[in-house]
């Protein structure tokens, strides 16, 4: 995020688009609904109904995969009725005129078309967003998880700029991590392209400094993301894969490919807290010390860097995580040996800027908000304050492109993927939990009861749906929160996974995020009628 | 009888709520929020409240696991930690370092998450180092 | 203050001692023992609340003989007065230090963050329920408006349970609001109204208007309102003073397998 949590109270207009924060990050949601009190308007669009549409001044559902085009959209307006910042975009951007020219052909007409919202609607959004003042832009994995995620990502920046929103309290681009401490992951360097605090490996200097610092030469060629090294197994590039607390056959977009994959491994270790679904696939599982277990920093979505204690002794015979890696690294000739993790903690801010004025004494329970460049640095509020990072922001033209995978005649449904309010991620850790597996047992997808009744689908009976890839049974849930000819699969359960269904090959190009969020299925009744609940009851009943 | 509230941060999205561990004799018994957490101010999501629960599951692996013809048998650590570091050098001496992924974790600390690019970087010599925040 | 406590200690009047001290400039419950009675030096009176009494029940579950020392406000003393009547605590084994405070209706002026918190927003006010509100301006409403404000604040729940988890008097080992037949799980916001009243109902006789719950909730559901209102009838049908009485109250709804003894778990 570009801004804090907290600041969401202070803006006039919020805009969420690509998030259902009520379920994914209840604690923002809060603030989003304490500034909708306050007085600030709030704008939700999301293919689905959510509960913050039930209070937004606009809410609208558009096509899914169609974000790039509804924003391109809104700009045209804005800019057409001059509510953009020209002041701002003279003095703090580059690459207006090129951007602009692409809004140019985003039409009211055009976009109403492409994205199913009606023009006075469009209207309404770009007008709320347009004249609010500071206004705050709020997204999630609804915006990332497609073949256009960086397109997307882009376009919300246009957004912001063009009205004067990056750089102010109550502005800003924001979104929401979906993870606990995958900003923490990124900045310490966990990609494939950078080190700690997004230092180039292609940098000769940044090469230099970590060189010296860990005693060794460094390969200068940037790694594979996830999405390459699956197919890297298959092809024989990849024989040895260590993962740590994750669990990729649930999370990784195609179930089958990846299946497939990890058996084509020489050697798997794995890292959890469960024995997870890519556990039980591995050569050696590390068994790992959970939260309360162990001392530690994490990041969140708001750069604010944390630390958390240690509340009880390690179960049994387990380790924390840093102390499983500095055993290995140690085993394999390069000696790791760290009391704790304030040494580990020393050791990387020394090496990355933004980190440099934190220590485990300053960070305190409030934590800092990154860049904190030196001990004496209050840390940051919100970024981008008088420049960007690099200079002036750039505008980027982006044409609006149709999601990989179309509904046709043979799978004429929509199908996204998300999560829901009581479950996390790909579920080992939460359905463990007894009080939230009891809000929600078993997985289920959602349909629009319009289409249920065509099929005659009540609610709780299997439905099959099959995708390109793969076919699954799963209960039906009926609402209303899914248009017609769209269903909802939440993430979470592993005997109706649902990257069965989803696509390896759709991805976007430059950020490697795979399409979660459209597929295109066929959905039909399950053959084998399941008798209704009450019945077996009877059954029961009556045998007994 | 010794009871502590330890403060942490709750680990199911980002957001990162303020939390205490309520622990009675070394065991944990509940998650209290945080009044003064600049984060949460004392509220919690459901999630947020029940975060005890995942560490106090009976499910939890508690020993190292290695996996002899297809089964998995408890080992120690010494042992497990030698078969992975001669399995990884193996495979680097005949495929060299790029044969070796690593997969960092979203849910691991910032120092886990540095020392684990660390490990890939200068004792594996690879720079595929990913988390799973993509999916 | 902090003599009595660490008298107290020393004497064996109490196992352990529940307040609170400074911990990197935030104030956090804190349990103080005879072994390291140089932090009762630490004993912080301040603002801070939280459910002590609550933390003593488990405390109490574990080891029914052990005598436990608490700081309490009003608030957490009429909550051990509803415990003990539950046999949730053994009145003979709870010691409470009692700091002078409160604010509620039960008993007028006095001094907590409750009161001095923040003014409800305009559009709150406009369509929903302002949480400074009393009983009888919120009864003003007609009963067609009163449905639209309560419905619109009840439809903001996150189902974060936070009102029952932090609620001193909340102990049913198996709680109605997660009975599946009742209120249909895996759904935000849940089934309302009957979510929120069902619990409403089930603090008659029992919420001693604390205020944590409406602390704890994440969208300012002014849910202290709800249950005073509650409070309210049974004191004027019943004459019970939740909190103040001695005996169970007549009107008790509770949840399934309470258990209404000091068993260890
Ligand atoms: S309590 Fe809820 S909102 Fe807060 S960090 Fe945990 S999951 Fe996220
Ligand atoms: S005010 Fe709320 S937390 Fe306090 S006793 Fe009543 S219901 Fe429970
Ligand atoms: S605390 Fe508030 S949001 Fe949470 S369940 Fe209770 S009423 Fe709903
Ligand atoms: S059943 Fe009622 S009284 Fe018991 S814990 Fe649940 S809400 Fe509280």
């Amino acid at each position: 995020m570009t801004n804090s949590i907290d600041g969401i109270e202070k803006s006039n207009c919020i805009f969420i688009i690509g998030s259902n924060t009520t379920a994914n990050h209840p604690l923002v949601s809060r603030r989003v609904m304490r500034a909708k009190e306050k007085g600030a308007k709030l704008i939700v669009a999301d293919p689905r109904g959510i509960q913050l549409s039930r209070f937004a001044d606009v809410a609208i559902r558009h096509k899914l995969g169609s974000d790039v085009a509804l924003l391109n959209g809104m700009m045209h307006i804005i800019i057409k009725n001059g509510w953009h910042d020209k002041d701002y975009i003279s003095k703090r951007t580059e690459g207006y005129e090129e951007f602009a020219a692409e809004i140019e052909k985003a039409t009211p007409e055009i976009t109403a078309l492409a994205t199913g919202v009606s023009e006075e609607d469009l209207y309404r959004m770009a007008e709320a967003y347009g004249t609010a003042g500071a206004a705050s832009l709020l997204y999630a994995m609804g915006i990332t998880q497609h073949v256009t995620g960086v397109d997307n990502v882009k376009s919300c920046c246009n957004l912001a700029m063009l009205c004067g929103n990056v750089g102010i309290p109550g502005g800003g681009v924001n979104p929401l991590r979906g993870q606990n401490n995958v900003q923490g992951a990124c900045d310490m360097g966990g990609l494939p392209n950078v080190f700690t605090g997004y230092q180039p490996v292609t940098d000769e200097k940044a090469r230099a400094k970590f060189s010296e610092a860990w005693g060794c030469t460094l390969n200068e060629k940037p790694g594979m993301t996830i999405t390459d090294m699956i197919p890297g197994i298959l092809e024989g590039k990849i024989k040895g894969l260590y993962v740590i607390g994750e669990n990729p056959k649930l999370s990784d977009p195609d179930w089958n490919h990846l299946n497939h994959a990890l058996q084509e491994l020489e050697f798997l270790v794995v890292q959890d807290l469960f024995l997870s679904e890519t556990a039980q696939v591995a050569d050696v599982v590390f068994s790992a010390a959970a939260l309360a277990e162990k001392e530690g920093t994490v990041t969140n979505t708001e750069r604010r860097c944390m630390k958390y204690d240690q509340a009880i002794p390690p179960l049994g015979d387990t380790l924390p995580d840093w102390d499983i890696i500095a055993r290995l690294g140690t085993a394999m000739g390069y000696p790791m040996h760290y009391k704790n993790t304030e040494e580990i903690f020393d050791e990387l801010t020394a090496l990355t800027p933004s980190y440099a004025g934190m220590t485990y004494k300053r960070l305190g329970y409030d934590g800092l908000q990154w860049p904190c460049p030196s001990e004496d640095h209050p840390g940051t509020v919100y970024m981008h304050k008088d420049t960007f990072s690099r200079g002036l922001g750039k505008f980027h033209a982006v044409a609006y492109q149709l999601p990989a995978e179309q509904p046709d005649t043979e799978y004429p449904f929509s199908l996204t993927t998300g999560r829901m309010f009581a479950h996390f991620h790909t579920g080992t850790m939460t359905r463990v939990s007894p009080h939230l597996d009891i809000e929600q047992e078993d997985g289920y997808v959602e349909i629009n009861p319009r289409d249920a009744r065509k099929m005659d689908v009540k609610e709780g009976e299997l439905l099959t749906i099959c995708s390109r890839r793969g076919e699954l049974d799963v209960p039906a849930r009926l609402t209303t929160s899914v248009e017609p000819g769209t269903l909802f699969l939440p993430i979470h359960f592993g005997e109706n996974a649902a990257n069965i269904l989803t696509s390896s090959e759709a991805f976007d190009p430059l950020a490697k995020i795979p399409e979660f969020k459209v597929s295109a299925v066929s959905v039909k009744k399950y053959k084998v009628e399941a008798p209704a609940e009450a019945q077996v009851e009877a059954e029961v009943e009556a045998v007994s | 009888m010794k009871c502590t509230f330890v403060p942490s941060i709750c680990s199911y999205c980002g957001t990162g709520c303020g939390v205490l561990f309520e622990t009675i004799d070394g065991k944990l018994i509940s998650t209290i929020p945080m009044k003064s957490h600049p984060v949460s101010g004392g509220k919690l999501c459901i999630k947020g409240w029940n975060l005890h629960e995942h560490i106090n599951s009976p499910m939890r692996l508690k020993k190292p696991l290695v996996k002899t013809f297809g089964r998995f048998i408890n080992t120690s650590w010494d042992e497990a930690i030698q078969i992975t570091a001669d399995r990884f050098k193996d495979i680097i001496e005949k495929y060299g370092p790029d044969s070796i992924g690593v997969l960092v974790s979203a849910k691991m600390s910032n120092e886990e998450n540095y020392l684990a690019q660390k490990l890939a970087r200068a004792v594996f010599g690879t720079n595929n180092v990913d988390h799973c925040a993509r999916l | 203050m902090k003599r009595k406590v660490k008298e107290w200690l020393e004497d064996g009047t109490v196992d352990l001692f529940l307040g609170y001290r400074m911990n990197c400039g935030h104030p956090l419950p804190h349990c103080f023992t005879k072994e390291e009675i140089d932090d009762v030096e630490h004993l912080l009176v301040s603002r801070t609340r939280y459910s002590l009494e609550k933390i003593a029940t488990h405390l109490a579950k574990r080891d029914p003989e052990l005598k436990i020392g608490l700081l309490a406000r009003d608030c957490n003393q009429r909550a051990i007065n509803v415990l003990t009547i539950w046999h949730q605590l053994d009145k003979d084994k709870i010691f409470a230090l009692n700091v002078n405070c409160c604010p509620s209706p039960i008993k007028p002026q006095a001094d907590c963050s409750y009161m001095s918190g923040e003014q409800t927003s305009s559009y709150k006010v406009q369509v929903g329920i302002d949480n400074l509100m009393d009983i009888e301006k919120a009864d003003d409403f007609s009963d067609q408006e009163k449905n639209v404000r309560w419905m619109y604040e009840f439809q903001k729940c996150l189902k974060c349970y936070g009102c029952r988890n932090i609620c001193p008097v909340c102990f049913c080992a198996e709680c109605t609001l997660e009975h599946k037949d009742l209120i249909g799980p895996g759904r935000l916001p849940p089934q309302i109204p009957i979510f929120h009243l069902v619990r409403a109902a089930h603090m008659a006789g029992r919420c001693i208007d604390c205020g944590l719950c409406e602390d704890a909730c994440p969208m300012d559901i002014p849910l202290r309102l709800l249950y005073r209102k509650v409070g309210e009838i049974v004191k004027n049908v019943f004459d019970y003073n939740t909190g103040e009485s001695s005996e169970q109250s007549p009107l008790s709804l509770l949840g399934e397998k309470v258990s209404l003894s000091l068993k260890p778990m």
